[in-house]
């Protein structure tokens, strides 16, 4: 694991020079996560393969400015998510629900103690309830809790300050806690 | 188990749409130069600058120091060269829409208002608007990378004050100084207070504005 940064660190410096190979070696991982952020913000797939696009190509045209050894993640998703909006904004398209849970769990032969803890039904319902909050709310939980990002991460992709984010992430669980209501 | 792990156990069950492969073309797109060019392009802008203002006789003062600070250069000379007295809104640039406003300059910050006061920009990476505080009019304006050389020129040595907001390094200038915006003619500007934040240079200006109100109204900017 620590020869990842170093690595990461190669491909930035090698990108930077104008090596798009690298570029793209280095932005690989990271897609997946800028898609569902994109999507996330959009609500449509489309768009959010546009946004994840775009915004990656952006993020190239920048790179010179980006500074080696520096987290890569946070920046592409800033870029990513900036597009995001932007489309979002053009689009017009009203809210609709698009987060669903899958029946089971993919992959995993047994639960996890927390799995065991929210069956199929709540877990149905408590998509439902984060489903129905406000758009801010709804992604920064979604941020910080079905894509893991970071305090900072969730920052930088949702174009707010770190202390925002704390304070945002509370009133959020709060309004869904109202909203979840009382466990089956 | 709290309502935050049950989200956190709860993202392995989302269905997700498969993420798509991207094709990024990177052929023959343009890319921009580093801080370290940008940087040098400003300095070689700024001694041109300078060769400029100061060939011309009436604006000849002796420069005491030059102070950069995000995309703004402050000159201190000792005595402050002829520039028109304009009103805030004038030479703002056409009103242009949100989403533009924003994909000039990423990190847009607004005051709370509603309705929310028109954007304008002079092209390049700038937006500005002018909305009121207190009854009295006060220009934001908002400089991305792109945004070209914009000089201010004060007089007196102790006309600078370093200050901060929400951790950023600030200045603010209080009383009469030049404004020079790129291709429009030097202006007399109020009261400012200038911070940079990320890749954006945020500059409020007030005739009656304060530090004190200058400050409170910067930290109470938000992404809209």
């Amino acid at each position: 694991m620590e020869g990842r940064p170093r690595a990461e660190r190669e491909l930035v410096l090698r990108a930077q020079a104008g090596d798009a190979r690298a570029y793209e070696e280095l932005v690989h991982p990271h897609e997946e996560i800028a898609f569902r952020v994109a999507y996330l913000i959009t609500r449509n797939a489309a768009d959010a393969e546009d946004a994840a696009q775009d915004g990656l190509v952006k993020a190239w045209r920048a790179l010179a400015r980006f500074r080696a050894g520096e987290p890569l993640r946070p920046w592409l998703l800033k870029i990513v998510a900036n597009e995001a909006r932007n489309r979002r904004r053009s689009s017009g398209r009203r809210d609709q629900l698009v987060l669903r849970a899958a029946a089971a769990s993919p992959g995993e032969a047994a639960p996890s103690p927390e799995e065991a803890a929210v069956g199929a039904g709540e877990r149905g319902r408590l998509l439902a309830a984060l489903e129905q909050l406000p758009g801010r709310a709804r992604e920064i939980l979604a941020c910080r809790y079905l894509l893991d990002l970071s305090e900072e991460e969730t920052a930088a992709a949702l174009g707010v300050r770190l202390g925002t984010v704390k304070s945002r992430s509370a009133r959020a669980l709060e309004k869904l806690r109202e909203a979840y209501g009382p466990r089956a | 188990m709290d309502l935050a792990r049950e989200l956190s156990a709860l993202a392995a069950h989302v269905e997700w749409p498969a993420t798509p492969e991207l094709r990024l073309s990177l052929e023959g797109v343009p890319r921009r130069r580093s801080r370290r060019a940008v940087f040098a392009a400003v300095a070689l802008a700024a001694v041109l600058a300078v060769g400029v203002a100061f060939a011309v006789p009436q604006s000849r003062a002796a420069l005491l120091r030059f102070l950069h600070l995000g995309a703004v250069t402050i000159m201190v000379v000792d005595e402050l060269p002829a520039a028109q007295e304009r009103p805030l809104t004038a030479g703002l640039g056409p009103v242009i829409s949100r989403a533009d406003a924003e994909a000039l300059v990423p990190d847009l910050l607004l005051p709370a208002l509603a309705p929310e006061p028109p954007l304008h920009s002079l092209g390049g990476a700038t937006v500005s608007l002018v909305f009121e505080l207190d009854g009295k009019p006060v220009l934001l304006s908002e400089y991305g990378y792109g945004a070209g050389f914009i000089k201010k020129v004060v007089s007196g040595a102790g006309s600078v004050e370093f200050t901060s907001v929400d951790g950023a390094t600030a200045a603010w200038i209080p009383g009469p100084h030049n404004l020079y915006l790129p291709g429009t003619a030097p202006r007399l500007a109020g009261n400012v207070l200038v911070w940079e934040r990320g890749s954006v240079t945020y500059r409020l200006e007030g005739p009656t504005l304060s530090r004190s109100a200058a400050l409170e109204l910067a930290r109470s900017l938000r992404h809209v």
